[in-house]
């Protein structure tokens, strides 16, 4: 369990952590933000590098800065793009799992475990100088895996993988997040933190904006209403059944005439009212959806907020 | 045992054949010298000759080598960003420090004797190892070694570009203060190397005698010496341990 009370980290007069509570638990949760949100700033306070300047930070119930306890059971992979590049992939692992405490035929066997996981085996005699981005990437998960960590920790993983690259990556995390580990990915694409899990922690400018489930965090944000698209050949008829409803706000039909756009206040009270209204009057509905129900928008109104 | 292991993984990193390659070409350098000192000054005996060359090259040599490998051991870490995958590892702070300052000074004191052996050749050639001086200088070297690079490891830690300080050091301060008068050569490592090693009192001045530290008379015994180099280095070593415990080490620009 990794837990923040309060905690502010300050570089000089900048702020790069902004008074952040909250808790992280076991299962994949992804750590959003545009670039300098304090994504890294978080991410370095969890792994000890740095302390904060205010408040506690916890995990498993210590205080992570320099602690060996905290490092036998938690796995980080860096943003950065640095290697020993004079050494090969299996070389740099091999040396991480030694520092990890393995006896020298245990990290042998764990290296090849791990290389084998992330996909490495064949190219880890490379020297890592002669790397892609993407096999980069792969050998930083490798090393923060090693000692089967129960918290790992990813900031921008996906960077310079390639599409069956991240698709293997992700399905590796949710196998983890199964298996009840914590995993914390951070990123600034929505794409990827929408494909990985709805559990979310938004920061912007240092502040943790929200926290918990996406759709959770969309039913909340009340000063937008929520835009559903109904397909119908009846889009006239749709709109004088429909506009009545107490929750819905405004209702618009969209371009080519084959469909109502409509902004509500209860989408759950309105999705039960269409059912009744569709098999009552015998409305044709050939197609629901929800255009701002997605990662995109609400990062969109609470930045804006 | 991790302690073996990051002595000898940080042994291998710093005896890379690229690394060497500077110093092997100091010592055949250093040889090279002593070769041709005699064309230079042919009044000289071969104990002044190999004492001459070792006290203005080679013990010189000894701090720049301990300035460079000792900023191998966590600042260029730092600068290259790789810091953090050893310091998410489970292997305490001060332990990690104290086995890569024994590598690095282990390598230090091999360039040291290295160099000595190889001014020892130009000047006896074959019976290199008759040479009285020799044994002394390769232990003067290695406490130098020691020595050098506690200070220096310590200064790594507490300002950033720390190789400039070091070398200003070794060059500056190392050659100026053991030719200061009165007592102030007591405040230089170099005089107290030399009182280990226990060169036969030279004279003459000119720029060798400068760049050799005799311009005063060294009155350090080499029993003062010894200890003073192992105290030294004992209190540097135990404020650099606290210091690099106690304190953060992310790259720069991400501190920024």
């Amino acid at each position: 369990m990794i837990q923040l009370e309060r905690c502010s980290r300050w570089y000089g007069q900048v702020i790069g952590l902004n008074d952040v509570t909250c808790t992280i638990g076991p299962g994949l949760t992804a750590l959003l933000g545009m670039n300098g949100a304090g994504k890294s700033t978080m991410m370095r306070l969890i792994t000890g590098q740095i302390r904060p300047t205010t408040g506690k930070i916890e995990v498993f119930g210590m205080e992570p800065f320099s602690n060996s306890q905290v490092y036998r059971r938690l796995g980080y992979c860096p943003e950065i793009d640095n290697f020993y590049e004079h050494m090969t992939g299996r070389q740099f692992v091999y040396h991480l799992a030694r520092l990890a405490e393995f006896t020298g035929p245990d990290a042998s066997k764990r290296t090849e475990e791990v290389l084998e996981m992330v996909g490495m085996s064949d190219r880890a005699g490379r020297k890592i100088a002669g790397y892609s981005k993407g096999m980069r990437q792969r050998i930083k998960l490798a090393q923060a895996m090693l000692h089967n960590p129960e918290i790992v920790l990813l900031d921008e993983p996906l960077n310079g993988l390639d599409p069956v690259g991240r698709h293997e990556y992700i399905q590796l995390l949710h196998q983890l997040a199964e298996q009840g580990k914590i995993i914390l990915v951070s990123s600034h694409i929505l794409y990827e933190v929408e494909q990985m899990t709805s559990a979310l922690l938004l920061l912007h400018r240092g502040r943790l904006l929200a926290t918990g489930d996406l759709m959770v965090i969309r039913s909340l944000i009340d000063k937008h209403p929520h835009q559903i698209r109904i397909e119908t050949s009846e889009p006239r008829k749709a709109a004088s059944l429909l506009a009545g409803l107490p929750n819905v706000v405004s209702l618009s039909f969209a371009p080519g005439g084959e469909a109502l756009q409509i902004e509500v206040r209860d989408p759950n009270a309105f999705y039960d009212s269409l059912t009744e209204i569709s098999l009552k009057e015998g409305l044709a509905l050939h197609g629901l959806s929800s255009p701002d129900n997605n990662l995109e928008s609400v990062f969109k109104y609470l930045v804006e907020a | 045992m991790i302690e073996a292991y990051l002595f000898t993984s940080s042994l291998k990193e710093f005896l890379r054949f690229r690394r060497l390659i500077p110093w092997l070409i100091l010592g055949f350098g250093g040889m090279g010298l002593a070769l041709i000192w005699p064309n230079l000054n042919p009044n000289t005996t071969p104990v002044d000759q190999y004492s001459i060359v070792t006290s203005t090259l080679v013990f010189h040599v000894l701090a720049l080598a301990a300035a460079i490998f000792t900023t191998a051991i966590i600042s260029q870490e730092v600068e290259q960003r790789t810091i953090v995958y050893i310091l998410t590892r489970p292997v305490p702070r001060w332990k990690l420090l104290f086995m890569r300052y024994l590598a690095a000074s282990t390598v230090v004191a091999l360039v040291g004797a290295f160099g000595a052996v190889l001014v020892s050749v130009g000047v006896y050639k074959g019976g290199f190892l008759s040479n009285e001086l020799l044994v002394k200088d390769i232990i003067a070297m290695a406490v130098g070694a020691f020595s050098y690079c506690a200070l220096f490891l310590l200064v790594s830690l507490l300002i950033n570009r720390a190789m400039i300080v070091c070398l200003l050091f070794a060059f500056g301060w190392e050659t100026i203060v053991p030719n200061m008068p009165g007592e102030m050569y007591r405040l230089s490592v170099y005089s107290h190397v030399m009182a280990i090693a226990e060169h036969p009192t030279s004279t003459g001045g000119g720029a060798g005698s400068v760049a050799s530290g005799l311009l005063n008379t060294n009155a350090i015994s080499a029993g003062t010496a010894y200890a003073t180099m192992f105290v030294m280095s004992a209190i540097l070593l135990a404020i650099s341990a606290v210091w690099f415990t106690t304190f953060e080490y992310v790259p720069r620009e991400d501190a920024e």
